[in-house]
């Protein structure tokens, strides 16, 4: 029997202010559905808002399928909203942010909590702000998922560029079957 | 931090509020970015993950009134088998849950916490 899949939902998910709204703002052919509010804490160093609920775009591929994009919130008390958001994803992109205090203990927190989705659902790995200069470099994240013995695709990407993300999405679309 | 500093005026509302109404069971006041910044109870209610819920039904509530152009999302209430919940913005940064065990207390609920909402409003405009 073929399977036509004709609405995809992706999921991007990851550490806070790792690009996951900028990346779904990249590439969503419809104004993003966000529910960013002022950020009153201590990351408001880091950044001035910060996702509370999800983010939502699509993107329409040439073969005529849909991309629904879902952003999860970064910050992890916010983790309840994880599991509702990642039902029915077909794809998962976990976007960790280079520059961050502890970028592989970031990466570890989203490996370790999506992990029973890991084995049937395609997952890559997105580096962000790669190019300041500041965190471990991407051996550092190719020795952890080796030493958790995973193989996933992971790149260096920047959340402003379309092109790195539509890398992304061929990466998952590979990995999916889709006829 | 914006929850420390409105900690004292926003414990001393919530406390008011509960003995002004004895409909309300507990309420607690969050940052719309979902840090606790006050609560009071009667019972023995597992409130904590309530303030990051909240600023995500808020700001939800917020993002659908916007997407239909109704403009500010004043209040979101959520009637259940047990009692309700209100939600509702004291200001740009804060928000006001309370809740009720008593189905028939919704008009007190309401009428009691955005009283409670708009005295505190006025309490942390300063601050």
């Amino acid at each position: 029997m073929r399977i036509i899949v004709k609405e995809i939902k992706l999921v991007f998910t990851g550490s806070m202010g790792a690009g996951k709204t900028t990346a779904i703002s990249t590439i969503s052919e419809i104004p993003v559905v966000n529910t960013d509010v002022r950020t009153t804490d201590k990351a408001r160093l880091r950044k001035e808002t910060t996702t509370v609920a999800l983010d939502y775009g699509e993107l329409t591929l040439d073969g005529g399928q849909k991309l629904k994009l879902y952003g999860t919130p970064g910050q992890q008390r916010f983790e309840y909203m994880w599991p509702i958001i990642i039902k029915g994803a077909l794809g998962l992109i976990i976007l960790v942010d280079d520059a961050a205090d502890d970028p592989v203990a970031d990466l570890a927190i989203y490996i370790k909590f999506f992990k029973s989705y890991l084995e049937d659902m395609p997952t890559v790995i997105g580096i962000t702000r790669t190019d300041l200069k500041q965190g471990p470099g991407m051996p550092a994240y190719y020795d952890y998922l080796q030493n958790q013995d995973l193989q996933l695709p992971i790149f260096p990407v920047d959340p402003r560029q379309r092109e790195h993300l539509i890398m992304i999405i061929q990466t998952l679309a590979a990995m999916v079957e889709v006829v | 931090m914006l929850s420390k500093i409105v900690e004292p005026q926003a414990s001393l509302h919530l406390k008011k509020l509960l003995e002004d109404c004895d409909a309300i069971k507990a309420a607690m006041v969050v940052t719309v970015d979902g840090n606790l910044c006050a609560m009071q109870q009667k019972g023995t209610y597992a409130l904590e993950r309530l303030a990051t819920m909240g600023s995500s039904l808020m700001s939800l509530g917020d993002t659908i009134t916007g997407e239909l152009k109704m403009g500010f999302c004043n209040r979101i209430i959520s009637e259940n088998e047990q009692g309700i919940v209100a939600f509702m913005h004291i200001n740009n940064e804060l928000v006001l849950i309370s809740i009720t065990t008593e189905k028939n207390s919704l008009g007190m609920l309401l009428s009691h916490s955005k009283r409670c909402a708009e005295n505190l409003a006025k309490a942390v405009s300063d601050l």
